[in-house]
């Protein structure tokens, strides 16, 4: 640890001073952070490849390479802020939830013009963020109504160019982490973007709030609808049946990051632990990829646990982690209204 | 959901007519009301003496955000936090609630509201989802509170509305985030947001405001008006670089003034104003940050920073004869004066969001 640490000073920011340093936070982006965007970039370059060498929406080559990169997309998109938000990336990366239908829509008119905007992903750019990124590509893989429209070769390239366009970002985000951000976050200064350790950590805090409150008021909550009206067609990716595995990877990575957060207080470190296993294995037991299942009473209930369970932690970070990171848990402070 | 038993209304109408009809005066004149919590969990709309004293406390059925004073009679509408789908009545001499109104099918309220001049209509920030645009309410409060119109915010997400003094010409403050019902909470939209300031007469919107393009994640959310119909609005951030300011004064018809305050100053409110309020003599313009734990004074003529005051948790604010009073989701309630800012009181009631004055 000492020598990684020593490492990514060393090639990613000058070292300007001898300050006493909070490990937890080098811990972070050394561990949790860095590994993420480095895995999305590669798994990107896979996709952007996979779509090159055979772009039909059936070949199992390019699924696969879809569905390694999305993984790698939810594994991290807790962590929005700093290179994420840079030109909208996190939202031309993954535009969800979309309660217009502005994907399909922008799909449509692209492709039903053949619009030669899709010949290059540096033109691409310039489209609607909500005709980019993996859940566009998620309905020309999988969405039987855009599979059918226009001509095939159209679409095509509209795929190979919206996954170069993936690899694009993704690349941008790992290099702008590994060339300026990671040290913003390790060395923070007075007139940097962190002032000081504990605005570092409250960075983080903040980033683990903010996936448990998505994860459970968003992937979970948006599909559970009302108890008179479950809406399962509204859930993350159900298309390519990946809904419970989003709420499973973003799972997996926010307990990672509260418990490094947790630092040396063990105590708190176990409970944590054991409230993100509680939640995931709830999660595994519901055995339904797409909550299908929530529209019968009893399968909405067990959903439902689940969510209370995402709700509970939200509570422990809340009362307990956040205050032992000197952050307060105010009636209004964490209000957002 | 209680609605008014009808009889007992017309039965309270004539009765009006006989005898006087109770004002503010007789419910101890209190300057202030604002929604709390209290150590059990429950919820309260509480009336405030000049000095800071709880003089009512009235439950709620759930947590309130903001609430609106009738300009002449002792009553009070608070209103559910967002996305609160509810708002109730309260007759602040009986501590009864005498109306509840409920947010349309697939709408639901943003937590403020206002009175016309008269006091004879609510007007109510609410969200219409599927249009995709914010929406105001028109509710009789001569009859029940019953719900008699509406007409478009001018925007995306509106949020504060207050009216300007004299007239009946509303301003709302259109956040621009486009929120899901089902939530409520998720913002959809921050990468094509575009808050604004809208000025409304008779349901038809006669000035609309921008900020600069680079500001365009700043979301307008509270609103406070001056004597002279100044406009203050306190903003929250949701870029990812610092912002240039989060507060900012209009008059209607000219351009918006974005006040300067020193760069360090500024991310000390963690890109958050939770209210707003102008001095009675409209010299001065405070701002909360809860995040920060911060009140900043702006001087209105210098458009500067003026003073800064640290209380834990603090929201509420709204002008006294001191300056400002604060309230704080500790407990406290303190006065801030030409310099310094003082604790009046502190108890068992953690104060929300917003400080009201009557």
């Amino acid at each position: 640890m000492r020598h990684m640490l020593f490492t990514i000073l060393a090639t990613v920011a000058p070292v300007t001073g001898f300050a006493e340093q909070d490990p937890r936070v080098a811990h972070i982006v050394q561990d949790h952070i860095l590994p993420r965007f480095e895995t999305l970039a590669d798994a990107s370059d896979t996709l952007a490849n996979s779509a090159r060498a055979e772009c039909t929406a059936t070949s199992d080559a390019l699924r696969a390479a879809y569905f390694d990169a999305f993984d790698a997309w939810v594994s991290a998109s807790h962590l929005r802020f700093g290179p994420t938000e840079i030109e909208n990336r996190a939202f031309a990366l993954a535009f969800w939830p979309d309660s217009r239908g502005a994907t399909p829509k922008g799909l449509r008119q692209i492709i039903s013009a053949r619009d030669p905007v899709a010949m290059s992903a540096s033109d691409y750019q310039e489209v609607s963020i909500a005709a980019r990124g993996f859940y566009a590509l998620e309905y020309l893989l999988f969405d039987e109504g855009i599979r059918a429209l226009g001509d095939e070769t159209y679409r095509c390239t509209l795929t190979q160019t919206i996954t170069a366009d993936i690899a694009a970002m993704s690349h941008a985000i790992e290099d702008d982490w590994r060339t300026d951000y990671a040290a913003q976050l390790l060395s923070p200064s007075g007139d940097g973007h962190y002032r000081s350790d504990d605005e570092a950590l409250q960075e983080l805090l903040k980033a683990l709030s903010a996936g448990l409150q998505f994860t459970g008021d968003t992937r979970i909550g948006r599909p559970l609808g009302s108890f008179t009206k479950p809406r399962p067609k509204r859930a993350e990716a159900w298309r390519s049946g990946r809904s419970a595995r989003h709420v499973a990877l973003s799972l997996q990575s926010l307990n990672e990051l509260s418990r490094m957060l947790a630092g040396t207080d063990e105590g708190l470190s176990r409970k944590l632990g054991e409230e993100f296993t509680r939640a995931s294995t709830q999660l595994t037991g519901l055995n339904d990829p797409v909550f299908a299942s929530i529209t019968e009473p009893r399968g909405r209930l067990r959903l439902e646990v689940v969510q209370q369970s995402v709700g509970r932690i939200r509570t422990l970070v809340r009362e307990a982690l956040g205050p032992a990171l000197g952050v307060a848990a105010g009636f209004n402070s964490m209000d957002g209204d | 959901m209680v609605m008014p038993n009808r009889r007992g209304f017309l039965a309270g109408f004539m009765a009006a007519s006989l005898i006087p009809r109770p004002t503010w005066a007789d419910v101890g004149a209190p300057a202030y009301l604002s929604a709390g919590a209290l150590a059990d969990g429950s919820y309260v709309l509480c009336g405030l003496t000049g000095r800071l004293e709880v003089l009512f406390q009235i439950p709620l059925p759930d947590r309130g955000h903001a609430a609106a004073a009738h300009p002449k009679r002792p009553e009070a509408v608070a209103f559910a936090r967002r996305p609160g789908t509810f708002a109730v009545v309260i007759d602040c001499a009986t501590g009864e609630p005498t109306a509840w109104m409920e947010a349309p099918q697939g709408r639901h309220f943003y937590g403020h509201g206002t009175f016309s001049a008269d006091g004879r209509l609510l007007y109510t920030t609410e969200n219409d989802f599927d249009a995709g645009e914010g929406r105001i309410g028109v509710w009789d409060a001569t009859a029940g509170y019953r719900r008699v119109g509406e007409f478009a915010s001018g925007g995306i997400g509106p949020h504060d509305i207050k009216r300007l003094p004299e007239r009946d010409t509303l301003v709302v403050a259109n956040g621009g985030i486009d929120t899901h019902p089902d939530t409520g909470r998720s913002k959809l939209n921050l990468a094509t947001m575009r808050p604004n300031l809208s000025y409304i007469e008779a349901g038809t919107i006669i000035n609309a405001v921008e900020l600069n393009p680079d500001a365009h994640k700043n979301s307008i959310r509270h609103l406070a008006v001056g004597r002279k119909g100044e406009v203050a609005f306190g903003m929250q951030w949701q870029g990812e670089a610092a912002p240039s300011s989060l507060v900012g004064i209009h008059s209607m018809g000219q351009t918006p003034q974005l006040l300067e305050c020193p760069p360090d100053d500024l991310r000390n409110m963690q890109g958050y104003i939770g209210s707003i309020a102008v001095s009675d003599d409209g010299a001065s313009i405070a701002v909360t940050s809860p995040r920060g734990g911060l009140v900043h004074i702006y001087g209105a003529a210098s458009g500067t920073l003026a003073a800064v005051h640290a209380a834990a948790d603090v929201s509420g604010v709204a002008a006294h004869p001191d300056g400002f009073a604060v309230t704080t989701g500790m407990g406290d309630l303190l006065t801030i004066g030409e310099t310094r800012i003082s604790r009046r009181a502190s108890g068992p009631i953690i104060w929300d969001n917003h400080l009201v004055a009557i």
